[in-house]
């Protein structure tokens, strides 16, 4: 990656940009996706902090009532270019929705860390705005949101539908799905094949359950009090996420003066919990169906993420995980989604193997924060330049990395700049 | 002048009797150079010598800016060729001064289709037709100097024809010379363009020169432009071109314009 790159980047940045908020992709993703605009918003803020901020802003004004950030924020005029879109879900009649018409569902946590990091890009610029504040409140109760509603006996966060965990067809989904007999009746909508190979996305029967479970979410108001709620799972992403996010508000809580205790408090009860997910001879952490009790033993970029955690027990395993045969860290193209050596591997499909910008941004941040600095520089800089060489894919082959997806995807452009502008040009660390 | 983006302020707001004097307190402040105002009545090719002078004791002009009553898409014909026959001058000026281009509006403050009577006395295909001529002489004469013609959109109020950057790309590509570029300034993009980020971009390879003021014609730093965006739009589009303050100032010039190279300076 070069200074052009960092103009590329900015271009699709610019490009995608829709006056409050920055869609995932033209074409394919036409509304604001909730942790989309988190990782956006950490390139914009290299750009723009005042568009950063904004960005965050305007998902923290789509808050539910119950403090829930919304997975979709929709462009009313563009209704019908995304299924299932805002005619499905119908949040207006949803008690404690917003004013604007959103997704009843959510998406990872990442929304806290990102607040920090748009702060800490123009600290002036964020006080005269009195961003931090603001979004201090909208960040509160957007984690006191996943404290009470979400949180099971485990003291983990649980996700009711696999598009909550922003890794829509992963392997740790295939049981808890398969033991679902609903399916979606109706004729199943999938704008999204115009855009991308069918062979490269979820399948339709994949697609018809993720429109029941939606609809059942739905139609019980969005109220989490659904026992007979058939999908029932707790993510190891989702609350290395939400931890991760919990020691950001803490900084939060610093810089404005209150009390970090309580936040850090979380932050350690959840990284305590998480060791309920760890599976030593897997050399990582998986998924549990909540409803079957059971582990799910796949090795999946997810079960690697709690390496984010500050004081983790198992930051060495992860680390040999990384570097093992099940993700080649520095021999694969970035971070493949799922166990290379797995027979569910699928080079091509979604989250099944293909390599996420988002994630390797995650996994970098990690190795970084973690004190791996040179393996932390190898991702950024293989990040930034695969990034660049093909037009910013939504993802790429964990082979030959070979993009794959729709291209000019915002959060490979945002994240490919920040890596860029922290290892070359502004002096921040990485 | 520096490599990357010269930092220039127009003429009229720097004190001093002569345009070395300008540019000595231009430099304490921070600039690179000095955007000249170019008046009508042969009175821009009257100061040559006062201009030669200039160039030859170093200070940078790389660009003109037009400050007449006419302008090339006067409706009035008499007025128009007037209007081009100073263009021409003041591209030839700038030409022989090492200089890039001289700027101006289609028309200003000659007709708004936001106020009385609301409808010119010409079509649209008129005004293009006239546009069309006008520019396309200029850009020839300007071709032949190795300088630019640069156009500049003017918001509602101020021009009817060419308000944003699309309206100066579509008459560029109708006249087909590489020596018609856009002068874009950001005042009046704040109130044109939906988005003059993206506005910026679509026509980045048009860019021939910027002029910069804030959302309240001040300078740069007093109004609600997004500064940082502006900077990393214009490093996004490749413009390596000068940045000119042609604004009305918040204060005394000596207060208000030495922040003014730092605060566009962090962005570049």
């Amino acid at each position: 990656m070069s200074d052009l790159a960092i103009a590329a980047a900015t271009r699709v940045l610019a490009r995608n940009w829709r006056g409050s908020y920055t869609v995932p992709a033209a074409g394919l993703y036409p509304h604001q996706w909730s942790w989309d605009s988190a990782f956006i918003a950490i390139g914009l803020r290299h750009i723009s902090p005042r568009r950063a901020q904004q960005e965050l802003d305007t998902i923290f004004s789509a808050q539910w009532g119950d403090g829930r950030l919304p997975q979709i924020v929709f462009n009313p005029r563009l209704d019908v270019q995304y299924s299932p879109g805002a005619a499905f879900w119908r949040s207006d009649l949803i008690p404690n929705s917003p004013p604007v018409p959103t997704s009843g569902l959510i998406q990872p946590p990442n929304h806290a860390l990102a607040a920090l990091l748009v702060h800490q890009a123009d600290p002036e610029a964020s006080d005269r705005r009195r961003f931090l504040p603001r979004a201090y409140d909208r960040l509160r109760a957007w984690h006191g949101y996943l404290a009470r509603r979400r949180t099971a006996a485990s003291g983990l966060v649980h996700v009711v539908h696999p598009w909550e965990s922003g890794m829509d067809n992963s392997p740790y989904w295939d049981a808890p799905l398969a033991a679902i007999g609903d399916t979606f009746g109706e004729d199943i909508p999938r704008p999204d094949l115009d855009h991308a190979d069918a062979s490269h996305r979820p399948s339709n029967a994949e697609y018809g359950k993720y429109l029941s479970l939606a609809a059942r979410y739905r139609d019980h108001d969005c109220d989490d009090r659904d026992d007979g709620h058939p999908f029932v799972l707790e993510d190891p992403a989702v609350n290395a996420l939400y931890a991760r996010s919990e020691w950001a508000l803490g900084q939060i809580a610093e810089l404005l003066g209150h009390d970090p205790a309580p936040h850090v408090e979380r932050a350690r009860a959840i990284t305590a919990s998480l060791g309920s997910l760890w599976v030593p001879e897997l050399g990582c952490y998986v998924a549990r169906d909540v409803v079957s009790g059971q582990l799910q033993r796949f090795r999946t970029v997810s079960g690697v993420a709690p390496l984010l955690i500050p004081d983790l027990p198992h930051t060495a395993e992860l680390l040999a995980t990384l570097e093992g045969e099940h993700f080649a860290l520095g021999r694969a193209a970035l971070v493949p989604s799922h166990d290379l050596t797995a027979p569910t591997f699928d080079s091509a499909r979604y989250w099944r193997g293909p390599s996420w910008f988002n994630t390797a941004w995650l996994i970098a941040e990690a190795l970084h924060e973690r004190g791996f600095a040179e393996e932390a520089r190898g991702l950024a800089s293989r990040m930034a330049d695969l990034g660049l060489e093909h037009d910013f894919p939504e993802y790429v082959d964990p082979h030959s990395g070979e993009p794959r997806g729709t291209l000019r995807f915002s959060w490979t452009a945002a994240l490919s700049l920040d890596l860029y502008e922290r290892l070359h040009t502004r002096g921040e660390t990485l | 002048m520096n490599a990357v983006n010269a930092i220039c302020v127009q003429e009229q707001v720097l004190e001093g009797d002569s345009l070395e004097q300008k540019w000595e307190l231009a430099q304490s402040w921070g600039f690179d150079g000095i955007e000249l105002r170019g008046r009508g009545d042969g009175s821009f090719a009257a100061r040559l010598p006062e201009l030669r002078r200039a160039a030859a004791n170093g200070v940078p002009m790389p660009t003109v800016c037009v400050e007449m009553s006419h302008f090339i898409g006067a409706f009035d014909a008499e007025l128009r060729r007037d209007a081009i026959a100073q263009m021409a001058d003041q591209l030839r000026i700038i030409a022989e001064l090492g200089g890039r281009g001289a700027m101006t509006p289609a028309s200003w403050g000659m007709f708004s289709r936001r106020l009385p009577p609301f409808e010119p006395p010409r079509t649209p295909q008129e005004d293009t037709a006239v546009l069309v001529d006008a520019l396309g002489t200029l850009g020839e004469l300007a071709a032949s100097l190795g300088v630019a013609i640069l156009l500049e959109p003017l918001n509602r109020y101020e021009d009817h024809m060419v308000n944003r950057l699309s309206d100066a790309v579509e008459l560029i590509r109708l006249i087909g010379l590489d020596s018609v570029r856009i002068g874009a300034d950001t005042y009046h993009m704040n109130i044109e363009e939906a988005d003059p980020a993206a506005a910026l971009i679509e026509a980045g390879p048009y860019i021939g020169h910027v002029q910069a003021s804030d959302s309240n014609r001040l300078e740069p730093g007093a109004g609600h432009l997004d500064w940082a965006l502006f900077g990393a739009t214009l490093q996004a589009i490749g413009y390596d071109g000068p940045i000119a303050i042609e604004s009305r100032l918040s204060g005394a010039a000596a207060e208000v314009l030495p922040s003014v190279p730092p605060l566009l300076r962090r962005y570049l």
